[in-house]
């Protein structure tokens, strides 16, 4: 069977949408996708090294106020925090995790040591766009 | 397969799953089919409603073969043959 490629433009910082992300890896993991995931803006901030494994750091995208349910729902359903999903995926899968130049510097990640161990370079917008040319599923969360 | 037949299967692996959502038993029986050889058989315990429909799918997509299902008070047994 052919591999399909699915590439995800990640622009979110908040908790709730990196969690949607992270279950959406998983399925592509399970289905051996190769897998590109292109950092931007917000995200970039997320996935810095002093603030991937913090959620307290991070807001909701939605429902702020439900804030609370939300994260006791997900500990009641064992559900892994945002950034596990992303662990997991890379111990699995054929997943590449891109870092965006200026997002990085934006938030004062200047160089990939900035940023969570999963991250693999820090790239510019064309390796995005190309991989995204090339992709069977492309998502901008 | 029928129920019947279905319960008299001896799994090479079992996975329970049961404690955790969507996607944790699919990425759970993602792993584990790795560790068994063809022909053998996984069992995956889930409680989650969409795994069952789910983990059918995915093995037909992967060339596993889905042999049924078995709903339990409170979880489903899913059998597949890799």
């Amino acid at each position: 069977m052919e591999t399909k490629k699915m590439c995800m433009a990640l622009f979110t910082g908040s908790l709730d949408k990196l969690t949607a992300a992270g279950v959406i890896l998983s399925g592509a993991v399970a289905d051996d996708m190769d897998i590109d995931i292109y950092v931007l803006l917000q995200g970039a901030r997320a996935f810095l090294k002093d603030v991937a494994d913090k959620p307290e750091m991070l807001n909701m995208a939605e429902n702020a106020n439900l804030r609370k349910e939300f994260e006791q729902g997900l500990k009641r359903l064992n559900v892994m925090p945002w950034i596990e999903f992303f662990r997991e995926a890379k111990q699995m899968g054929n997943i590449k995790i891109h870092i965006c130049g200026l997002a990085g510097k934006l938030w004062g990640g200047e160089k990939l040591e900035d940023f969570v161990e999963i991250a693999d370079d820090i790239v510019g917008i064309n390796e995005y766009i190309t991989k995204a040319q090339q992709a069977d599923i492309h998502l901008l969360i | 397969m029928n129920e019947e037949q279905l319960k008299q299967i001896k799994a090479d692996k079992v996975v329970d799953a049961r404690g955790t959502a969507c996607p944790g038993p699919l990425l759970a029986a993602k792993k584990a089919i790795g560790l068994i050889e063809q022909g053998q058989i996984m069992e995956i315990l889930s409680s989650d409603e969409g795994t069952k429909r789910d983990v059918p799918k995915w093995a037909k997509k992967k060339g596993y073969e889905y042999l049924g299902t078995i709903e339990e008070n409170g979880y489903f047994r899913i059998f597949l043959r890799k």
